[in-house]
């Protein structure tokens, strides 16, 4: 696959004495859907706008497609930008909004054809001559998404295209647009806070913090195998324990219980993340007590979450959050409150972060 | 019950300014311009005599006398045209200002405001004698002129049509500057942006976005300029020469000068009739096609 479709390169950006971006070099492939990920501030949407052509990097080079469109005013860029408050003209219906970016090269006929072509892929065609007053968040969403497309861009840019749906519209669109980038091969690339919108949209997704780009990779590769303390945290739930070399094997002085690793490690000092539902929890009478790789402790607290309970376990001085499977429909499966477990995992769970 | 009291109050106070300060005026300038005029104080004779019984003592010989005399109806349409380039200069000054005030940062938008707003506080007076200062054969802007060798001798500045067009854009820059600010500061920035994304380039963006979702900011703004400004008196008294002749000046000659309350009155409440009703009609049109348009 062509890696270098969207090539970002060395780009940099203050606002004043505010760095906002440090040298962010990425390659975006074609048809890929790509996620920018990271908390308010982290310069997400600065890199988004900047690729929009809203913002000038101070340093760097934007290319797509082989030509550098750093210096291209935004109506100059074969791209389309999707706006967070979807940005639809209030004083035009659908039809025209949809319209707007066409009318100028277009025939009326075309014009016509290309609209009703669009509502129908986005199942709008019931709304054309409705006011933009009149729409729900959901259509709007579609109106603004066909505004881009009709347009046939070469690059798709989405600011939060999902945080201003409810939750259960959310979970909807997002398959939709997860199909709708497979069949229309448009490279997509969106901007979250939400780390559950990255993982489900994004083929690549990178992780970012204070301007810099901390992980790029496939969302299952930055679940399982985080690099930093920080993406750990920030997506998913994360145990992080502190362990150190203590004869032959790790030690956790937090839990009181030794772990075995399937790999060498340089440092003597290191933190392990452990994922919470990679840990199997059993009732205390079926097992063996503290071995490797396993421990008791007792139930603390416990939500129900329908297809998962969660449970947060206190084994010594440190407190271990556990998903556990409902695989049984009978209610008294779960473990009460204040019961003691045992708790297990494989060494492969096991993952070590590098700082 | 007290609420509901203070609620009705409120509801209706609006209307019951508008009665006594609009209504009432209206009505008794209407009552002396159909009154009959004579030597005295005041100068015309009451409607109602009772003299040899019941009498209505009315005429509309003041409306057919101020709409036979050309000098009137001229005056009127010198003031109409002069309200219309003056809105038009104040709409093209203030449109670009209030915009980037709107857009501006919030100190600066404080600070640029301010500035808008500081003329206020100076007497209206005063700031038009200003302008006579500067703008006279000796003021300040002649002498820089000569000078600079731009002029050898000076220019007549003053005194004529275009020194009024000036006056009056200068003080009523405001007026158009705040209500276009008003609407301005609500405008979603992301449209301007969304429009260019969408290949539409700056010039295009302006008269397909900014333009049309700014109309109730230019109407109001225009308005408030428009109106004001057929009535203006003082501008053309002091900057103006004897080359035009406005209806606030006829009005002023016809009360104070030649004292004729009844033909002053025909001409004012002509002049109002004819300025609000179409402002009226424009505005039922106007409101009917935003909420159709849902601006």
């Amino acid at each position: 696959m062509d890696n270098n479709f969207l090539v970002i390169e060395n780009i940099s950006k203050s606002f004043g004495d505010n760095k906002v971006l440090e040298n962010i070099n990425l390659n975006i492939s074609k048809s890929e859907f790509f996620g920018l990920l990271g908390s308010s501030g982290s310069g997400k949407t600065t890199l988004l706008r900047i690729l929009g052509g809203f913002e000038k990097p101070d340093t760097g080079r934007v290319i797509l497609d082989g030509t550098d469109i750093t210096n291209l005013e935004p109506f100059d860029r074969p791209l389309n930008y999707m706006f967070q408050s979807y940005a639809l003209f209030p004083h035009l219906n659908v039809f025209n909004n949809l319209a707007f970016g066409i009318k100028e090269n277009f025939t009326q006929k075309e014009i016509e054809i290309n609209v009703r072509n669009i509502a129908e892929l986005l199942s709008i065609e019931h709304l054309l001559n409705r006011r933009i007053k009149q729409l729900s968040g959901g259509e709007q969403q579609r109106v603004a998404l066909g505004r881009c497309l009709i347009k046939k861009p070469k690059l798709l840019l989405l600011d939060e295209p999902l945080a201003a749906l409810d939750k259960k519209l959310r979970s909807k669109t997002q398959l939709e647009l997860t199909t709708l980038q497979k069949k229309l091969k448009i490279t997509f690339v969106f901007v979250t806070h939400d780390q559950e919108e990255a993982m489900s949209l994004s083929d690549r997704m990178a992780i970012m913090k204070n301007g810099l780009i901390l992980e790029c990779s496939s969302p299952e590769e930055i679940y399982e195998n985080p690099k930093s303390l920080y993406t750990a945290n920030f997506i998913g739930i994360a145990n992080i324990i502190e362990i150190y070399k203590k004869d032959e094997n790790f030690y956790s002085d937090d839990l009181d219980i030794n772990f075995k690793l399937n790999k060498e490690l340089k440092n003597t000092q290191t933190k392990i993340l452990l994922r919470p539902e990679k840990i199997k929890i059993q009732s205390i009478n079926n097992l063996k007590t503290n071995s490797f790789n396993s421990f008791s402790g007792e139930i603390l607290e416990k939500s129900y979450l329908g297809s998962f309970t969660r449970y947060e376990i206190k084994i010594n001085k440190t407190i271990i959050s556990v998903l556990d499977q409902n695989f049984n429909s009978n209610s008294n499966y779960n473990f009460p409150k204040g019961e003691k477990v045992i708790c297990s995992w494989e060494s492969e769970s096991i993952k070590i972060l590098e700082d | 019950m007290k609420n509901k009291l203070f609620e009705k109050y409120f509801v209706f106070s609006p209307y019951f300014w508008l009665v006594l300060f609009f209504f009432i005026p209206l009505a008794i300038i209407f009552k002396i311009s159909i009154s009959v005029s004579e030597w005295g104080m005041p100068p015309y004779q009451d409607i109602f005599l009772f003299d040899n019984g019941f009498e209505i003592n009315t005429t509309f010989e003041n409306y057919i006398y101020i709409f036979s005399d050309y000098y009137y109806i001229g005056s009127f349409v010198n003031s109409l045209i002069l309200a219309l380039i003056s809105t038009f200069f104040c709409l093209i000054i203030g449109f670009p200002l209030a915009f980037y005030i709107a857009t501006s940062n919030i100190r600066l938008r404080n600070i640029l405001l301010v500035l808008v707003v500081i003329p206020f506080w100076s007497s209206f007076l005063l700031r038009v004698y200003a302008w006579k200062i500067i703008l006279q054969n000796n003021g300040i802007l002649n002498v820089i002129l000569l000078n600079l060798g731009i002029t050898s001798e000076p220019l007549q500045l003053l005194y004529n049509q275009y020194a009024v067009i000036m006056g009056i854009v200068y003080t009523y820059l405001p007026l158009m500057i705040l209500p276009l600010f008003g609407y301005l500061n609500k405008f979603d920035l992301n449209l301007i942006e969304a429009s260019k994304d969408l290949g539409l380039n700056r010039i295009k963006t302006f008269f397909k976005v900014i333009l049309p979702l700014s109309v109730p900011g230019i109407v109001a703004g225009s308005l408030l300029v428009f109106i004001p400004v057929v009535g203006e008196f003082i501008i053309p008294e002091m900057l103006g020469g004897s080359d035009r002749l406005y209806y606030g000046k006829i009005l002023w000659e016809e009360f104070f000068v030649n004292r004729n309350w009844p033909g002053a009155s025909a001409l004012a409440f002509s002049g109002i009739i004819i300025l609000v009703l179409p402002i009226i009609i424009f505005q039922i049109l106007y409101s009917r096609w935003s909420q159709k348009n849902e601006i």
